[in-house]
């Protein structure tokens, strides 16, 4: 983190502190507060769109975490957001279990199918992972639909509205505070992960794992931790997603969303807290707008070509961010703010 | 640097007071439409008595249209269907040429109103919250799971939707997803009872199983009723198999299967990409019903044969497909309707999919439904409860020409439009109607 000249830790404590200035608290506040009002001003077209953001950073710092810091690619990510959207259904519908007990439940369901799906990370890496996690998404997605009873099948299962202690999550503001709450929880948690043994092996584990094995991390555990952190969080969106439409079903989790989240930590910064937010926020308003701008364009062009603008853009700033800036948003802000700082030097 | 971080401090919140102002402009949700409201009309009153004197009022239709993925040629002849038929509706100021009694207030024009869903349930709710905050009190939906995302949404809203897509799930329980098409298992339950008449074996019952999309559509058959339903007709049921959506390799083991368990009926739910790969797999493994393994293939509606009989040719003989639309070469009124509005509005770019015809059906709903409430309630008042209860479920046999094989009927708990099931066949390489079947009532309403 770059800090203002004369900015000086006296201590450990302060040193590890996620705040130093009064400058951060001040537009860490204002951040918070320009957040906690999108309610009050945003149509309902744009809430929904807020929330969903929501949802998926909660999902990208899941993967982040596994791919960004620990270096395990992993292209199930929406299966694990699948296993916690049916979770979450199976547990809220047929078990009747209260909103406040089924989404840690789906969460940590999610986390355990992770670790059952991450047990040949030790044995397997880079391509051969990938092609394991694609696996991974269509034995569950396979999975789902065999049990009919339990799953709903293709029909998919309806969800009763989440209430917390007697209170009915109903409104598109109230449940956007939920998803709002529960991100910037998320966000500190992926954050506080990187400052942790765990986090410090998992990096170490990604730039070298020879390396890392031979000054005694040990490989099979932190992957196996890494693989399960990160599914909780994707099983968390997926329960939060679930939970919004009051529906669930596997084509709400497509293949699709595995490489766009890819796609986004690229954008943001791969292994970076913040870069996840700026990567999510990046694909997701690429899209918005090409979906927005469609049919106004739609009266020039033909609106299938028109409307293809939503997947050419995003993948158009992902192959230019490859080739000019690999190290995403994350590192071109950085960049501009150590100049600001240092000017007129 | 203090002065510096103040600096940023200013600027983040004129950013700020600009985005609140920004999105105040374009923020709100509004339940009626953007027209300004007429001073005139009095309550109860028809919009006809006043139209002369009233202000002019859009009204708009639409809503999701999957124009990027599987089903994006479906929905492009969806859209251009809507488009061409407002503009005609605009002109003409009734809702069909047999229809001139069904007038439209003179003050009233339609418009369309859409988004590219790309078959994604997080951007459907997006679009839909957007359209619905633009001013549209009617919906309509692509797929079946788009459908099922909206469909307590739409519950909650009072909106009523138009869909392409039959689901059993909009039924149980009903919701305000309105259909043109029977639902998929009535669709495969005329196909069963079509092949049953011509069924002359009687040393053995029939043996029927499902060769079907691997998606959320294919497995729309594949329930208990549909089974136990086929088993009361008389048939031996063998089992499923499943053809991915767009196949990327032919679906030779799936055919082999049924081969080996002599399966001669085999009843599923694709769309064209998935149709046709899979019958010409079919005949070059010898199997059809001119072929030397005897079996028939039946789909059900979106696997239109206006796609595939010009594309398959002889090749393709014998395939039935439930539900579907009037053929473009009948003679039905609405086919002659869609012909004039192409000549008209489109006459050097002709949409020949069939689905334009869905289109002009779900448009001339939708419009229908406007037009029913607007009798009732000054247009520029109208909500989308109102379209929905004075509208949509007080549509009562509303013909379309020809173009669905019966009238559209719809009410409160009934959003199945149709009652009975089109079947036409690949015969020589044609389209031949094989007649309407009853619809049975699989999935409890």
């Amino acid at each position: 983190m770059s800090l203002p000249s004369g900015t000086f830790a006296q201590d450990y404590a302060q040193d590890m502190r996620l705040m130093r200035t009064k400058a951060q608290w001040g537009s860490m506040g204002l951040l918070l507060v320009f957040l906690a009002t999108i309610p009050l001003w945003a149509s309902d077209s744009n809430l929904t769109t807020a929330t969903i953001i929501g949802i998926t950073i909660i999902s990208v710092h899941g993967l982040n975490i596994l791919t960004g810091n620990c270096g395990l690619v992993s292209m199930g990510h929406s299966g694990f957001m699948m296993v916690g959207g049916y979770a979450m259904a199976i547990l809220s519908a047929k078990v009747g279990l209260p909103f406040w007990a089924a989404m840690p439940a789906a969460g940590l369901i999610a986390g355990i199918v992770g670790v059952l799906f991450g047990l040949p990370s030790l044995r397997i890496k880079g391509f051969y992972l990938i092609m394991a996690t694609v696996s991974a998404y269509f034995i569950i997605h396979w999975l789902i639909l065999q049990f009919r009873d339990l799953t709903g099948g293709t029909d998919g299962l309806s969800v009763p509205t989440a209430t917390f202690f007697g209170l009915a999550i109903k409104g598109k503001a109230t449940y956007y505070y939920l998803v709002l709450v529960l991100a910037v929880l998320a966000t500190l948690v992926a954050k506080n992960i990187l400052r942790t043994r765990a986090g410090r092996a998992f990096v170490a584990i990604r730039d070298n794992d020879l390396a890392a094995e031979v000054m005694g991390v040990n490989l099979w555990g932190y992957r196996l931790q890494a693989f399960f952190i990160g599914c909780v969080f994707a099983g968390v969106a997926g329960a939060l997603s679930v939970q919004y439409y009051s529906y669930a079903n596997v084509e709400q989790f497509p293949f699709f969303d595995s490489v766009w989240f890819l796609g986004m930590l690229i954008v943001g910064g791969m292994g970076s807290t913040s870069g996840v937010i700026y990567g999510v926020l990046a694909i997701k308003l690429l899209q918005l707008l090409a979906t927005k701008i469609g049919p106004s364009l739609a009266e020039v062009v033909n609106p299938q070509a028109a409307v293809g603008l939503s997947l050419i853009l995003p993948s158009l700033a992902i192959i230019l961010f490859l080739i000019f800036a690999p190290r995403g948003i994350e590192h071109i802000w950085g960049r501009f703010r150590g100049y600001y700082q240092a000017w007129p030097f | 640097m203090r002065r510096v971080k103040s600096l940023w401090a200013i600027l983040f919140m004129i950013a700020l007071a600009l985005v609140v102002a920004v999105s105040g402009c374009g923020g709100g949700d509004a339940t009626t439409t953007t027209a300004p409201a007429p001073t005139d009309t009095t309550a109860g009153s028809a919009p006809t008595d006043t139209a002369a004197a009233a202000e002019p009022v859009t009204l708009y239709i639409g809503g999701t249209f999957a124009l990027t993925g599987p089903y994006a040629e479906d929905c492009a002849a969806v859209l251009a269907g809507y488009q061409d038929y407002v503009k005609w509706v605009n002109d003409n100021k009734i809702l069909a040429p047999w229809y001139s009694d069904k007038t439209i207030p003179k003050n009233v024009t339609f418009d369309v109103l859409w988004g590219d869903d790309a078959l994604a349930p997080d951007k459907t709710l997006t679009i839909y919250d957007d359209l619905k905050s633009k001013g549209l009190l009617t919906e309509r939906v692509s797929g079946s799971p788009e459908g099922m995302a909206l469909k307590d949404k739409l519950m909650g809203d009072k909106i009523g939707a138009t869909s392409q897509s039959s689901s059993p799930a909009y039924l149980n329980p009903p919701g305000n997803i309105f259909t043109n098409a029977p639902i998929y298992t009535d669709q495969m339950a005329a196909i069963a009872e079509w092949f049953l008449k011509g069924w002359t074996d009687t040393s053995r019952k029939p043996r029927v199983a499902y060769l079907t999309a691997d998606s959320t559509l294919g497995r729309n058959l594949d329930i208990p009723e549909m089974q136990a339903y086929l088993e009361k007709l008389g048939y031996e049921f063998v089992g499923a198999q499943y053809v991915p959506m767009v196949p990327t390799a032919p679906p030779t083991t799936q055919l082999a299967w049924l081969k080996e368990n002599k399966v001669d009926l085999a009843l599923g739910l694709m769309i064209n990409p998935g149709s046709q790969p899979t019958i010409k797999e079919a005949v070059r493994l010898g199997m059809g019903p001119d072929q030397a393994y005897k079996i028939t293939f039946g789909f059900g509606y979106p696997a239109h044969l206006q796609v595939f009989a010009p594309a398959m040719g002889e090749q393709g003989n014998g395939v039935v497909v439930a539900g579907d639309f009037a053929a473009w070469e009948s003679n039905a009124e609405g086919v002659a309707f869609a012909n004039e509005m192409q000549a008209k509005y489109r006459p050097n770019d002709k949409v020949t999919h069939v689905m334009y015809l869905c289109g002009i059906v779900e448009a001339m709903t939708q419009v229908e439904a406007l037009r029913l409430a607007s009798t009732q309630v000054d247009p520029a008042k109208l909500t989308s409860a109102d379209v929905l209860e004075k509208g949509f479920q007080q549509i009562k046999d509303l013909s379309t020409g020809g173009i669905l094989v019966t009238n559209l009927t719809y009410g409160p708990g009934d959003p199945e439009g149709v009652d009975e099931v089109r079947l036409q066949q690949v015969q020589g390489g044609k389209i031949v109607e094989l007649g309407s079947y009853p619809l049975r009532g699989i999935v409890p309403k």
